[in-house]
């Protein structure tokens, strides 16, 4: 880009355009009086009003002003600069004038939708346009800088979201770095049996993807590995990842099994993650046949071998290909990318939070998850629905919004619960006969072919009762609730308050953002929301993009998605990162940081506190300078400096005072 | 054949109430009325609410809707024996014990609390007695009670009183403090405080408009 040269010789000549922005400016500031106002400031030129200045038309108006050599300097007096800063700025160079030359008088936002009074609004709108004006009088021309961008990425989180991210990507012919803590890819996915509405089986949609991943060129697969830091900026991160050592080498592993089989403990009797407890692994396993990468792994903490270091080692000796090293140690891989997608997911609420629903209490209350592994085919009791001492439930209760609207918990709707309730009370009517009653506080089946899902449950005989469950308890009335769980709840549409016998309580437990979110916040400095899911820039126009340029979000650790909402977010996360890759460089906005050296003391205070390392110091001139690549224009060091040494560009000691002299002086 | 006469129950919107629900929110304790979801939660919880004519989700409701004749003529409000049990579990933080409580005080002060049904009676007898003497004598409590509400029942339970007087367990004679006038002008002085507010929001109300 290039920015033409400083037309101004002499006195700046400022044209300031006042927009009525329809009424919402124009019912609380008298527009006309503004711009009777303006011209009578120093060095305006030309004032004038318009009802969007922001359209075509508007910016025209601009434009045409500069070409016919009225104004060098461009003051808009609108809406916020989040909103139109960029547009104007645009506008200006269009008409010929460096972009910098512009200056934004917030009228909307700071004025007339907050001051009840319409002269109060007025007076306040004066003054902010004579600061204004006063401001881009001593606005210097300002250069955006490029910078190349590295074409690969980096995509965080496994699952399917950052599976189909990855697939995306790495089929456009770039390089893609898929990292994942489990030692699996798949995520919450890969535990689904069936999912809604077309009830189509989890696993064959879901393992095509993961082994194409595993396949595909272009994406390196880093299972069981963690991000451990994030430096540089949009299109030039540098990241390390830690591999934490599974014991296995992933290399030689074809995952055979035979390790497994001759472990010295002849049956596995320790708790099985990835079925959430319901079933025993070994110290070495495969969390499920269609693990990907297909490689086993150890768990230190449950293996004879580095509890007590006197194992017979069977393992070993099984293993043809010699994959097992018990000397394997954690690995950093230091990586560059261009760009970065978040996929880390969700974790299930904690229904022992809520000790009235008698989960971890009473053994025949499930949570959701555990319902879909039990319903799972490859699941701990291959698909039959099994109460914990082995019987079949005649009754099942599905109790909706668990952790979910609810101030005590979490006040949203978890989004995606009375899709997945009805999903498995379908299931559990089809596998066992059982009754099975859906306590619901409302259904949300708004999505492609979920309401008529709910059509066809309420034809399949499956109960639903209006009311939010107040208890569920072993407490007996009558002889049919001898030895069962007995769910208590207003049924509000009819107003009473009900009591009903089942063998078995499904909780549908709501999302929540996963536990290590805040450090992985914290690791790519983006921002997230009071509940702690990963903030995207607009809720509605920047959806997948963060505030921090480069990082894109992608599935669940955004706010509760399902899988078709994961899916089409994750495309989009890869088309931002697509854009920015084939785009090859990026601008970087010139308001960064400068050191002025005849002032620099050397001190040192701002190289501590900046905080994306952009500031170096050098011992020999005893000068500190700023990276402009790395500068975000924080402002944080020029605040610090305690010689002054430190401006900021558009944001100087001079152009402040101008600016705050103007809001003075002038009304 | 009985001619019909559905439309008796239909209830026709001149005969609620629209400003009954802001009289409820303006009460401390009622502000969250309007975060009520209908969830049921509180009537599911409730250990009394087998025996109220309306659960406390649809007094809430009711109360939304203008529904006050209703609402405050009904046993809900005063079966509610204040477990807090529905306010601790709500999940949108309706403190439905104090909307109880705001409706009883509403009934009071508009006469329409049920008669002779115990707990009202119970209530303002007890007030009045401590309003008047500054304490309240149990044995006078729970003859006004009976009188009030049931005075066969008095006959039924005498012999008990006997004995639990002759114990000395209850008293007859009526307790009282000794400076009543003094305890007058701070209940007058409290009264003309509430007057002021009451009528200073009111004003506020007015401004805000």
């Amino acid at each position: 880009m290039s920015t033409p040269e400083n037309k101004t010789n002499g006195t700046p000549r400022i044209g300031v355009y006042v927009c009525h922005c329809g009424i919402n400016i124009a019912a609380k500031v008298n527009v006309a009086e503004c711009v009777e106002f303006a011209r009578s400031l120093p060095y305006v030129t030309v004032a004038r009003e318009y009802k969007f200045i922001c359209s075509d038309p508007g910016q025209e108006l601009i434009q045409q002003d500069i070409r016919d050599g009225k104004i060098d300097r461009v003051v808009v007096a609108s809406c916020s600069p989040l909103m139109h800063e960029a547009t104007f700025r645009k506008a200006t160079l269009a008409g010929g004038q460096n972009p910098f030359f512009f200056q934004m008088a917030n009228i909307r936002e700071h004025v007339s939708w907050v001051t009840f009074d319409k002269e109060m609004a007025t007076l306040k709108a004066k003054a902010l346009i004579a600061g204004a004006v006063m401001r881009v009088a001593r606005h210097k021309p300002l250069e955006k800088t490029r910078v190349p961008v590295n074409p690969d990425v980096l995509i965080v989180g496994g699952g399917i979201a950052g599976i189909h991210a990855a697939l995306t990507i790495a089929d456009s012919g770039k390089k893609v770095y898929l990292v994942e803590k489990e030692p699996t890819i798949g995520g919450h996915m890969a535990k689904f049996d069936k999912t809604f509405p077309t009830l189509d089986c989890a696993a064959c949609i879901l393992t095509p993807k993961m082994s194409a991943v595993r396949s595909h060129p272009n994406i390196i697969l880093w299972s069981y590995s963690e991000v451990s830091q994030v430096d540089g900026y949009v299109g030039n991160f540098k990241v390390k990842v830690r591999r934490k050592p599974r014991y296995v080498d992933e290399e030689l592993c074809v995952g055979c099994y035979e390790c497994i089989e001759k472990c010295i403990f002849k049956k596995a009797k320790f708790e099985d993650e990835f079925n959430i407890g319901l079933s025993q692994r070994k110290p070495i396993y495969i969390p499920f046949p269609q693990a990907t990468p297909l490689v086993a792994l150890i768990d230190p903490e449950t293996c004879t071998e580095f509890r007590t270091g006197k194992c017979k080692k069977t393992c070993v000796d099984a293993c043809e290909r010699k994959a097992i090293d018990f000397q394997q140690k954690e690995e950093i891989k230091e990586i560059d990318v261009g760009a970065i997608i978040l996929a880390t997911g969700f974790k299930i609420f904690d229904a022992t939070r809520i000790p009235r629903y008698g989960y971890g209490k009473y053994p025949n209350v499930f949570t959701s998850l555990e319902i879909e592994r039990l319903v799972n085919a490859s699941g701990p009791t291959g698909g039959e629905v099994r109460l914990k001492d082995g019987g079949k439930p005649n009754s099942v209760g599905i109790i909706h919004c668990v952790g979910s609207r609810d101030i005590n918990t979490n006040r949203y709707c978890s989004r995606l619960c009375c899709m997945a309730s009805l999903k498995l009370a379908h299931l559990i009517k089809e596998r066992t006969g059982a009754e099975v009653y859906n306590f619901y506080i409302d259904i949300r089946a708004a999505g492609k072919g979920y309401e008529e899902f709910y059509d066809k449950l309420l034809k399949e005989g499956v109960h639903f009762i209006r009311g939010r469950v107040a208890e569920v308890s072993d407490w007996t009335m009558t002889a049919d609730e001898e030895g069962k769980l007995v769910i208590r709840a207003e049924d509000t549409l009819i107003g009473v308050v009900r009591r009903i016998p089942v063998d078995m309580v499904v909780l549908a437990v709501g999302l929540e953002p996963s536990a290590d979110a805040d450090n992985i916040r914290r690791m790519f400095n983006i921002s997230c929301s009071y509940e702690g899911w990963f903030l995207e820039r607009h809720p509605k126009l920047a959806p997948v993009s963060t505030f921090t340029d480069g990082i894109s979000l992608a599935g669940a650790c955004q706010g509760p998605k399902d899988i078709p909402d994961s899916v089409a977010q994750a495309g989009a996360a890869a088309a931002e990162a697509l854009a920015l890759i084939d785009k090859g460089f990026v601008e970087l906005e010139p308001n960064t940081a400068f050191v002025q050296d005849e002032f620099c003391s050397g001190c040192c205070t701002c190289v501590a506190l900046c905080p994306y390392s952009a500031i170096s110091f050098s011992a020999d001139n005893n000068r500190a300078s700023v990276n402009g690549a790395l500068c975000k224009g924080c402002g944080t060091c020029v605040a610090a400096c305690p010689s002054g040494a430190l401006q900021q560009n558009l944001f100087t000691d001079e152009q402040i005072f101008e600016e705050i002299r103007g809001v003075m002086n002038y009304v | 054949m009985p001619v019909w006469r559905g439309w008796d129950k239909i209830k026709y919107q001149a005969q609620l109430d629209p400003a009954f629900a802001e009289e409820v929110t303006s009460i401390p304790g009622g502000e969250k009325l309007f975060d009520c979801i209908q969830c049921g939660t509180c009537s599911g919880l409730c250990p009394l609410s087998p025996y109220m004519d309306f659960t406390p989700r649809k007094i809430i409701a009711m109360i939304r809707a203008g529904f006050k004749g209703e609402v405050l003529s009904s046993h809900t409000c005063w079966l509610c024996a204040s477990c807090y049990a529905c306010t601790v579990e709500c999940p949108k933080g309706v403190k439905i014990t104090e909307i109880m409580y705001a409706t009883k005080r509403l009934a009071i002060r508009e006469g329409v609390s049920p008669k002779r049904f115990a707990i009202p009676v119970l209530a303002e007898e007890f007030f009045r007695d401590v309003e008047s003497n500054g304490r309240n004598s149990e044995g006078r409590l729970i003859m006004k009670l009976y009188l009030k509400t049931n005075p066969f029942k008095a006959l039924k339970q005498a012999t008990l009183g006997l004995r639990l007087w002759s114990q000395g367990r209850l008293g007859i004679r009526s307790d009282s403090i000794k400076r009543k006038s003094e305890l007058k002008t701070l209940l007058k002085s409290l009264e003309k405080e509430r007057m002021v507010r009451s009528r200073r929001e009111t004003a506020h109300a007015g401004e805000a408009k």
